[in-house]
């Protein structure tokens, strides 16, 4: 057990070493220049260019390049482009703004999915069965700023509440009932629409390991002895199909990020997924390395996690 | 069954938990429950975040709106766009003009023997009239004794090969000038002869040098010599957000924050014509110019002034070690290193308070401005990347005022919950075309070009009306702009008739062809402007009319500047620019500018407005600048080396509750200065309860 740990452990050190390599790589080859030696910008000289590239090592070779960058991330002097300031620091603040949302909207996933989805495997056929596999499909069709955009101009038409950002603006000294209760309204309506398309797929999921597990011969077992039919279902059905749901915990987790980077733009929510776009835009390699590198260890760390998790859950799985 | 109903009452729990949260927040109409103070503060939505809320250092213009409110200039321009004095409160041009006395140089009428002679015979002749001198320009005249000069001067081909120097200089004579004129000199012509400047003969002051090294001689020994100079008295009693008082000494410390190599400011090509600046007592101070340059004066209408005891070198090095700044990190810190550019400390009408990156950068008024304090309390300055989000925002009564899409525009207008404000802005849409392309390098093609083109057409259904015509480089709302000259008409068949006339005849597919070359050329744009795709299509359809054939594509911003912009290779292609009260076009458009990377990019080139642009640069007189900017205008309206299109209008949206105060204590409603800047006014602003009547 523990060999394989280490064993599956370092494989994925060197994965990750490799993708850091194309990373670095893509990113820099991709066309464009950082914002700050944009060549197009009247205020610019040539020579203060030239400089500005020089203090961002942009004129090394790609190699020496990322051998800085992996240099100044370990002793935590890599620095934005875009304003000077450290990255992980800004990364790390971001996340925490993020966090809220990521939790909010696996709890949405998780919860909404299984009722909807024990359901529809239960009344397979029935009209509720065949118009949630509809929804499901329209909701994983959509794509998600479109529905968004919907759902906020709904909501402001008929409400006229504010749903952008973190709180309403212009409420910092209501009192502090007022204020959480207005955080929570602004993290009702971002995080629904991150949860939408993984509430879609993962009810999906639900209800076909549902029905695969409900065909088996000890589900009949089960209904011959008499057992009622709630028992059936959520004992002895539901904990056996349960097991593929491990994985998908571990491979849910990196789908929110990148799921945030969309939502978060239109929701001008300031996380980790707006930051990550932002830079991009603006070319600001240190982050766009960083955040994307980060992004790797989340999954690389997800994937790890779940194949753990299955052990322990899973008596007939053993490692090594 | 526990689980089934765990199952189940959670996620109705978790949806009810989430909605009964809606009742608790305010909306548009009710702005104030909860909150009554919400009408002390103003917010503005903005698409992008600041950078670095540094004036010397900031380079967009989300920094620049932070950067205005939280740092005075010493000038600015006034309602009317007049030079007005902030912590400045007066200030004076004048100019010391040198003259290189060359012995053994022929004049007009015998040669120079030495100084005192040139000098006597100048005072002569202006004495009796033989110089024509305005009357009160000239104020004084003195010799200046010789000088030993220690030069390194540089080879023609090669920079890198330099060499040390010691040239003896002659004396020179100094005039005193009590305003700036570019003339000067060529007044002194019925004493001095056509061509004293030729007659410089440097080789008897030094060793003998290679030729090669002469030029760069030449230029470090000016025969005329300009140096403008402006004195400036400064305001007393003024503090900065920290209680500090504003001095020279802070003045002098930004132009030396700016011309510091290591902090890469962009405004150092304002300031690189500085000669030297001098603190003459802690509130007056005297700048002085290497040579003429006049946009260098408006340099400081745009020149928030830093607080030297917060930045200089004792205070960046305490920064270091509170930081604890390892070795390589110390060698490179710098002022755009510091903290300070996240909390700015400036002597402007606002006071910084605070910033999160990409949420809101938070301001609060300065009780003590100089200028009166603001009304507003405070200040927030929000960031929502996505338009249809600002939108959302301003509606539900989160942002007070924002710049619609021009669609947007219209839904705006015709709800009288709202203002719109609405001026031509400062930039302008245009076709470029390369000029050094075969196709276009006659002006008549070009203007053949502009005149099928249906530009009413394009402001109407493109802009959806929110657009004027332009008719040449210079903004609309600036003096520089002539009325007088009209737009091209749109005239398709004056267009066909016009390439004719030069030798283009349809073919028998309907293309225009001239020596068996049908008249084809791509139009290209950046992708993510749909406003230029548009016009990418419209031109397309307009030319193919009258027989051109043109292919249109898009390219990436990144791609679009590096493949196609930068090296000049393209034939034509739809951009616009964004550009300030400034009579100086130079980078434009002047034939030096036409390199690669350069930004006069399509390559037009005009010995006539070359010089103009030259004058234009040196002249200091507003009127006559303005004569000499129409002049070009004209110039290049009449060449037409780009079509073009049109100014967009720039529009403000602003809860129809805000008003401004007027000085009897009654209320007006908000409007914009001369140049359509509608937070000209903005410290008399403020929000009622309900919207009033006017």
């Amino acid at each position: 057990m523990g060999q394989y740990l280490l064993r599956n452990l370092l494989q994925r050190l060197v994965l990750l070493v490799i993708v850091s390599f194309l990373v670095h790589a893509l990113v820099h080859l991709a066309p464009g220049e950082p914002a700050e030696v944009d060549p197009n910008n009247p205020r610019f000289k040539a020579e203060d260019v030239a400089k500005i590239r020089a203090a961002f090592h942009l004129d090394e070779p790609l190699h020496v390049q990322y051998a800085l960058w992996i240099r100044d991330l370990f002793n935590g002097e890599l620095k934005s482009f875009k304003d000077g300031q450290p990255v992980l620091p800004k990364i790390w603040e971001r996340f925490l703004n993020s966090l809220p949302l990521f939790i909010c909207a696996t709890l949405i996933i998780w919860t909404l999915s299984f009722p909807t989805g024990i359901h529809a495997a239960v009344r397979r056929g029935s009209t509720y069965d065949r118009s949630t596999t509809f929804i499901a499909y329209a909701l994983i069709s959509v794509p998600g700023f479109f529905l968004s955009y919907l759902v906020i101009l709904w909501v402001v038409n008929a409400f006229g509440v504010p749903v952008i950002g973190m709180h309403t603006f212009g409420s910092e000294h209501a009192s502090v009932w007022f204020r959480s209760m207005d955080n929570l309204w602004h993290l009702v309506v971002p995080s629904l629409m991150l949860a939408v398309a993984g509430v879609a797929i993962l009810s999906r999921y639900v209800r076909s390991q549902m029905l695969e597990v409900i065909g088996q011969d000890y589900v009949r077992t089960a209904r011959a002895k008499g057992l009622d039919a709630d028992s059936v279902i959520y004992s002895h059905a539901l904990r056996n199909a349960l097991l593929p749901f491990v994985t998908m915990f571990g491979l849910m987790l990196p789908e929110l990020i990148s799921g945030a980077v969309i939502i978060e733009q239109i929701f001008a929510w300031p996380g980790i997924g707006r930051l990550s776009f932002d830079a991009i835009l603006a070319r600001d390699y240190p982050v766009v390395l960083t955040v994307t590198l980060m992004a790797a260890v989340i999954t690389l760390a997800g994937t790890f996690l779940s194949d753990i998790l299955y052990a322990v859950v899973d008596p007939r799985i053993r490692l090594n | 069954m526990r689980i089934k109903q765990l199952l189940i009452f959670t996620p109705l729990l978790l949806v009810g938990l989430l909605v009964q949260a809606y009742f608790w927040v305010p909306t548009y109409e009710d702005q104030t429950t909860g909150d009554a103070r919400r009408l002390n503060k103003f917010v503005e939505a903005s698409i992008g975040d600041a950078k670095l809320l540094n004036p010397a250092l900031h380079a967009d213009a989300a920094s620049g709106k932070i950067v205005d409110k939280v740092f005075d200039t010493l000038l600015d321009l006034d309602e009317n766009l007049q030079l007005r004095g902030r912590l400045a409160i007066h200030w004076q041009l004048t100019e010391n003009a040198y003259l290189q006395v060359l012995p053994g140089a022929p004049l007009a009428r015998g040669v120079v023997s030495d100084a005192p002679a040139l000098l006597t015979t100048l005072r002569a002749a202006i004495g009796s009239g033989a110089i024509d001198l305005p009357p009160d320009l000239l104020s004084g005249m003195r010799i200046l004794p010789a000088r030993r000069l220690t030069l390194t001067v540089t080879a023609v081909a090669d920079s890198e090969v330099q060499e040390q120097i010691v040239v003896e200089v002659p004396p020179r004579l100094q005039f005193t000038l009590r305003h700036v004129d570019q003339t000067f000199f060529a007044r002194l012509r019925p004493v001095l002869g056509d061509d004293y400047a030729q007659q410089a003969d440097f080789s008897t002051w030094h060793r003998p040098l290679g030729d090669a090294f002469m030029p760069s001689l030449q230029a470090q020994l000016p025969v005329f010599e300009h140096n403008p100079q402006i004195e400036f008295r400064l305001r007393r009693d003024v503090r900065f957000h920290d209680g500090h008082e504003f001095d020279a000494g802070d003045v002098k410390f930004t132009y030396d924050a700016i011309m510091n190599a290591r902090n890469l400011s962009p405004r150092t090509s304002d300031f690189e014509p500085v000669k030297s600046i001098e603190v003459l007592g802690t509130h007056r101070l005297r700048v002085v110019y290497k040579r003429l340059f006049s946009p260098a004066v408006m340099a400081w209408a745009a020149m928030g002034i830093l607080p030297e005891h917060l930045l200089n070198e004792r205070k960046l090095a305490d920064e270091m070690d509170e930081r604890k700044l390892g070795e390589a990190a110390r060698a490179t810190f710098g002022m755009r290193e510091s903290s300070f550019n996240r909390k700015p400390v400036g002597t402007g009408p606002f006071r910084f308070v605070s910033w999160q990156s990409d949420e809101v950068v938070h301001l609060q008024r300065n009780t003590d401005y100089w200028d009166g304090a603001p009304i507003y309390h405070d200040y927030f300055f929000r960031i929502i990347p996505d338009t249809l989000t600002r939108e959302v925002e301003f509606r539900t009564g989160a942002a007070d005022s924002y710049n619609p899409e021009p669609y947007q525009v219209a839904r705006y207008r015709g709800d009288d919950r709202y203002r719109v404000y609405s001026s031509p802005s400062t930039g302008y849409t245009y076709i470029g075309y390369n000029n050094r392309h075969p196709l276009f390098s006659d002006s008549r093609v070009r203007r053949a070009l502009g005149m099928a083109l249906n530009v009413d057409e394009i402001i109407k259904y493109v802009l959806y009306g929110e657009g004027e015509r332009t008719t040449g480089p210079y903004p609309q709302t600036t003096n520089f702009y002539p009325r007088h000259v009209a737009p091209l008409a749109y005239d398709p068949g004056g267009a066909l008739r016009l390439l004719q006339d030069l030798g283009w005849q349809r073919n028998t597919e309907g293309w225009l062809e001239k020596d068996g070359k049908v008249f084809e050329f791509n139009l290209i744009t950046n992708n993510g402007n749909q406003k230029r795709r548009n016009i990418l299509s419209i031109a397309q359809d307009a030319w193919k009319r009258i027989g051109i054939k043109c292919n249109t594509q898009v390219f990436e911003w990144a791609v679009f500047l590096q493949d196609f912009v930068n090296p000049g290779e393209f034939d034509a292609v739809v951009l616009g620019w964004q550009l300030g009260i400034d009579a100086d076009l130079f980078q434009l458009w002047h034939s030096s500018q036409s390199g690669a990377n350069q930004l006069n990019f399509v390559g037009y080139m005009n010995p006539r407005a070359d010089r103009l642009m030259e004058d234009i640069r040196r002249e200091y007189d507003p009127e006559r600048q303005t004569a000499l900017a129409q002049e070009l205008h004209e110039l290049v309206a009449e060449d037409q080396p780009y079509t073009f299109l049109y100014a967009p209008r720039k529009n403000e949206v602003l809860d129809r509750k805000i008003v401004m105060a007027a000085s009897d204590g009654r209320f007006e409603p908000v409007r914009a200065d001369r140049r359509g800047e509608l937070y000209f006014f903005f410290s008399r602003w403020r929000k009622l309860a309900h919207a009033p009547q006017f």
